[in-house]
């Protein structure tokens, strides 16, 4: 019987061991935070499936942030880790459009040159 | 015991209902839908090191499902392992993009290449145009100056032969505004009221048709001449006749026709009086007018 009342009162040490061992994931933060800021500065407004991407990643750190708040640091710092993704792959998708727009202008201007070679317009600086 | 059977069966269907609720979450399904999909297409080749990210966090998220189920590690890892396939994808793509650029750019460069070297040989093309001009332009001046020189040679020619003319053959030759006027009295070519020739005109004739042939730049103008003795229309018609048998002479004796003209003016223009007989003779006359040709 003095064997359960033991078991019985390690329960709450061992929960508050468990919320103890998960600290504010303030480097993930941080990380998805920076990703959020690079996918803007590469311009991820103008495209819309980026901008998708961007709120995404907003709406998880906010979230991140109130699982935090409440003490749930491990279920936050995983939510971050879908905050990153998001705004990484909001990246690459602003990176993509970029390179097809500058594809399609030098393919216009190698067509241009080819039909009308009296009028050959300047290389295009990229 | 009757009882207790079915509540042993009931507890197996439980169970096996507790394995059929852990099924895998909806993150878990797409992230596997979107490896499959990067997998199967361009990454593999052109973005390997993003599909292997992917793969690992797929793995990470089925482990994840294996361990506790549909946890929230596991849908969070899943849709990472989601995002990093379609991440994969768009790297390929914009792999692909920039080979089309690198393939428009060198296609560019190609025509721009090709569009100069045209430009050169226009170019070549309407230098050498422009030094044949040239030349052709130089051949022209030269010509000119021989053309002139010839000409004036010609010219030389032309008045000596004229000035023997007049001195051994005894013909009257002035210059006059209208050109050289060669006299030849009618008496010496024809008989009277006639315009055959006398057997003695030819030799008076054909010097004169050898200087003329020497005038090739000039027209020639012969004109047969009356004094007023006779009707007027039978005069005109004498001279006429006289003034086309001299240039058939000429024809005949090498001076261009198409550059002769025959006229005959009766007793329109006397150069003497016609009431003595010396001014009949003289105003019976033939008259060869040489005339410059018109400068082209």
């Amino acid at each position: 019987m003095a064997q359960f009342k033991r078991v019985w009162l390690l329960w709450p040490v061992l929960g508050v061991g468990a919320c103890a061992s998960a600290p504010p994931p303030v480097e993930r933060m941080a990380s998805a935070e920076a990703a959020v800021r690079a996918a803007r500065e590469v311009g991820s407004d103008r495209v819309p499936s980026a901008e998708l991407q961007v709120k995404l990643a907003e709406e998880e750190i906010q979230k991140a942030r109130a699982l935090s708040n409440d003490g749930d640091n491990r279920e936050a710092e995983t939510m971050l880790l879908r905050a990153s993704a998001d705004a990484e792959l909001a990246v690459a998708l602003a990176r993509e459009d970029q390179q097809k727009v500058a594809a399609q202008r030098a393919l216009d201007q190698a067509n241009e040159l080819r039909s009308s070679p009296d009028r050959a317009p300047q290389e295009d600086v990229k | 015991m009757t009882i207790r059977i079915p509540l042993l069966g009931s507890t197996a269907v439980l169970v096996v209902a507790g394995c059929a609720a852990s099924q895998a979450p909806k993150e878990l399904v797409d992230a596997r839908a979107a490896y499959a999909r990067a997998s199967a297409g361009e990454s593999a080749q052109l973005s390997p090191a993003a599909l292997h990210d992917a793969r690992v966090a797929l793995d990470a998220a089925e482990t994840s499902f294996s361990n506790d189920g549909d946890s929230t590690t596991t849908r969070d890892e899943a849709y990472v392992a989601a995002r990093k396939a379609q991440l994969a994808e768009v790297l390929a793509a914009t792999e692909i993009a920039k080979r089309d650029q690198e393939v428009a750019k060198n296609q560019a460069d190609a025509a721009r290449k090709q569009n100069a070297e045209a430009t050169r040989g226009q170019l070549a093309q309407a230098k050498e145009q422009l030094a044949t001009a040239e030349q052709n332009l130089q051949q022209a001046d030269r010509d000119l100056v021989k053309e002139r020189e010839a000409r004036a040679a010609a010219e030389k020619k032309a008045r000596e032969a004229l000035d023997r003319l007049s001195v051994a053959n005894a013909l009257a030759v002035k210059d006059e505004p209208r050109g050289t006027v060669i006299t030849v009295p009618s008496g010496v070519l024809f008989a009277s009221g006639k315009a055959d020739l006398l057997p003695g005109a030819r030799a008076r004739l054909e010097p004169v048709a050898e200087a003329l042939s020497h005038e090739q730049d000039h027209k020639i103008l012969i004109e047969g001449h009356t004094d007023s003795q006779g009707s007027d229309a039978s005069n005109l018609e004498l001279s006429q006749l006289r003034a086309q048998t001299v240039r058939d002479f000429f024809a005949a004796h090498g001076v261009p026709a198409d550059h002769m003209t025959a006229n005959g003016l009766g007793e329109a223009r006397p150069v003497a009086d016609n009431a003595t007989a010396e001014g009949r003779a003289n105003n019976r006359r033939v008259e060869i007018v040489i005339q410059p040709i018109e400068k082209r």
